[in-house]
Parts: C-alpha cells; structure tokens; sequence
C-alpha cells in the first residue's frame, strides 16, 4: 500500500485517497473554436508515460481535498507533492 | 435512560438499560446525543471571516491541520478552510445564527448538520486497541495526542476520530447513516474487554 503525503493531513494509507488522472490539463480558452479532433484530444488523450508522472489525488476520506503528486508509475515512488493555486485556505 | 429532551438516533437498542449499566466497564461507549454540529467554511486569508467567526465563538479556529480546540465549543479542524463546532443542542439556533451574522461583506458558509451526522465518546485504557483494528492511522500516543483530531476510515466507514477531553476517552464523529453499523462493528471489535453503553 502506498503511504501519501496530503499536504495539509501528513501521511496516510492509499485507501484514504482517490485517483483524478492525469495534472496540468487545461481546459480550452475558446471551446467553440475547437475541431473534432482537438476535443476529442482534450477530453480523451492522455500522456500514460512509463516514469515519471503529474497526477491528481484527493484526499476523499480525509480532508477531501484536491492536489497534486508526481509519481514514477514504474517504481511508484512518489518523488513530489503539489498543492493547486486556489485551494490552499 | 433515554431522556425527553434527547433527539432520537436510531441507536437506542445498543443501549443497556440501567438497571445493566457497569460502571467497572473497560471500554465506556456514550452516544451524545444532546450535542448539536455545526459545518463552517471559509478562508483563514479572509480577515473579516477570521475576525467575526473568533469574536462570536469566543475562542480561536484550530488552523493547524489535524487540530482541536475545546476552550469553549469543540473544534475540530476539517480542512484548510473547513471546521466542526460541537455545541449544546439548545444553543445551536443561536449560535448559527450568530455565526451567519449580518452578512455584509464575508464570505463564509456556516450550516448546521446534526441531521447527518452523531457524536460517540469512548473512553477507556484499551479504546486505542479497538480502534487500531479497523483504522490505518498511527494512534500511538506519541503520534496521537490530545488535542489531536484526523478524519479517516474506521473499518471502512468514514469518521472524525479525535482526541482531547480526557486522557484516553476518543470522540468519534460518524454519519448517521452508517451509525448503526459502526457501532455493531464497535460491539464485535470490544467483545474481548468488558463494555457500557449509555446516551448522554
């Protein structure tokens, strides 16, 4: 199991947590510009890298808070963990 | 003893009668059901929030993560800009209210919850040993202190576990929904010590 790190709660089992996928997604300034294909890029495609990844987590059972870690999805070491801008209080 | 006063949890049949009561128990489960909670949200940066919640609450917001602060009411940090306030249950319509204040410019949400949710207190020496069994957090002494308070899974239910009124007595903050079957699960987990269950 991993341990992760909330940024506010410290420590805690995985089972405490949710997944959100992949970070840094934006969504698209002027969506009624966008073709077929740079939605479908948008909404579907992902990077899936082997190493190094940014993804979201939320601490759903704890203080059910968004934020961020990057996570060697070879070794699932979890090298750093990141708050996103508005929420930290 | 149910009393009058008290509002109904759906729990009464986990409690003895008083004739049955023992007082020598290891493991002493109260339900509190005269307590009232309160869900309070807003940001600490937010001078005017930070200012009117500490003036009307006549004590300070835990804002260290994982905190209490029982000076007046019981509260327990939830989040970066969450807390619960335990009060009586019949000063909860003031003190909402109170809180809410005029308005003006704060930004805040303040909502009473007791609907939803119960309070346990647990107190006893081997209380840590029950809950260690259906918890992943540390609750060592060392790492679990009073004043202490996390929210986490007991035996895959959601809860507000916390530490502080007396040396080894828990409060634990459970939805009303799934009450029931923690305190079964609590029931078989406390079967190996001797217990009371009463409502206060």
């Amino acid at each position: 199991m991993l341990l992760i790190k909330c940024p506010w709660c410290g420590a805690r089992a995985e089972t405490e947590f949710s997944y959100g996928g992949e970070a840094d997604i934006k969504r698209p300034e002027a969506p009624d510009k966008l073709s077929d294909k740079e939605w479908a890029d948008y909404l579907f495609m992902r990077k899936n890298p082997r190493g190094t990844h940014r993804e979201l987590w939320n601490h759903s059972q704890g203080c059910r808070r968004w934020f961020g870690a990057e996570r060697n999805t070879v070794t699932y070491q979890i090298a750093d963990i990141f708050t996103l801008s508005e929420d930290s209080g | 003893m149910f009393k009058e006063s008290n509002r109904s949890h759906g729990l009464e049949s986990f409690i003895a009668p008083e004739s049955e009561q023992n007082s020598q128990a290891q493991i002493k489960v109260s339900i509190q059901s005269n307590v009232a909670h309160i869900n309070l949200r807003g940001k600490i940066k937010h001078r005017p929030f930070l200012e009117h919640m500490e003036t009307v609450l006549d004590q300070k917001l835990p804002v260290k993560p994982n905190t209490t602060n029982f000076e007046n009411h019981s509260i327990f940090w939830l989040g970066p800009d969450e807390w619960l306030i335990l009060c009586p249950l019949s000063e909860a319509t003031k003190l909402v209210k109170d809180l809410q204040g005029s308005g003006g410019s704060m930004h805040a949400a303040v909502n009473d919850v007791s609907g939803g949710q119960i309070a346990l207190r647990l107190d006893g020496n081997h209380v840590r040993d029950v809950l260690a069994k259906g918890c992943t957090l540390d609750l060592h002494p060392s790492v679990f202190g009073q004043g202490m308070c996390a929210q986490s899974n007991l035996a895959k239910a959601n809860v507000l576990i916390s530490m502080g009124h007396e040396p080894h007595a828990f409060d634990l903050i459970v939805r009303r929904s799934f009450s029931d079957y923690l305190l079964h699960w609590l029931k078989v987990a406390a079967a190996e010590y001797t217990t009371e269950w009463s409502e206060s």
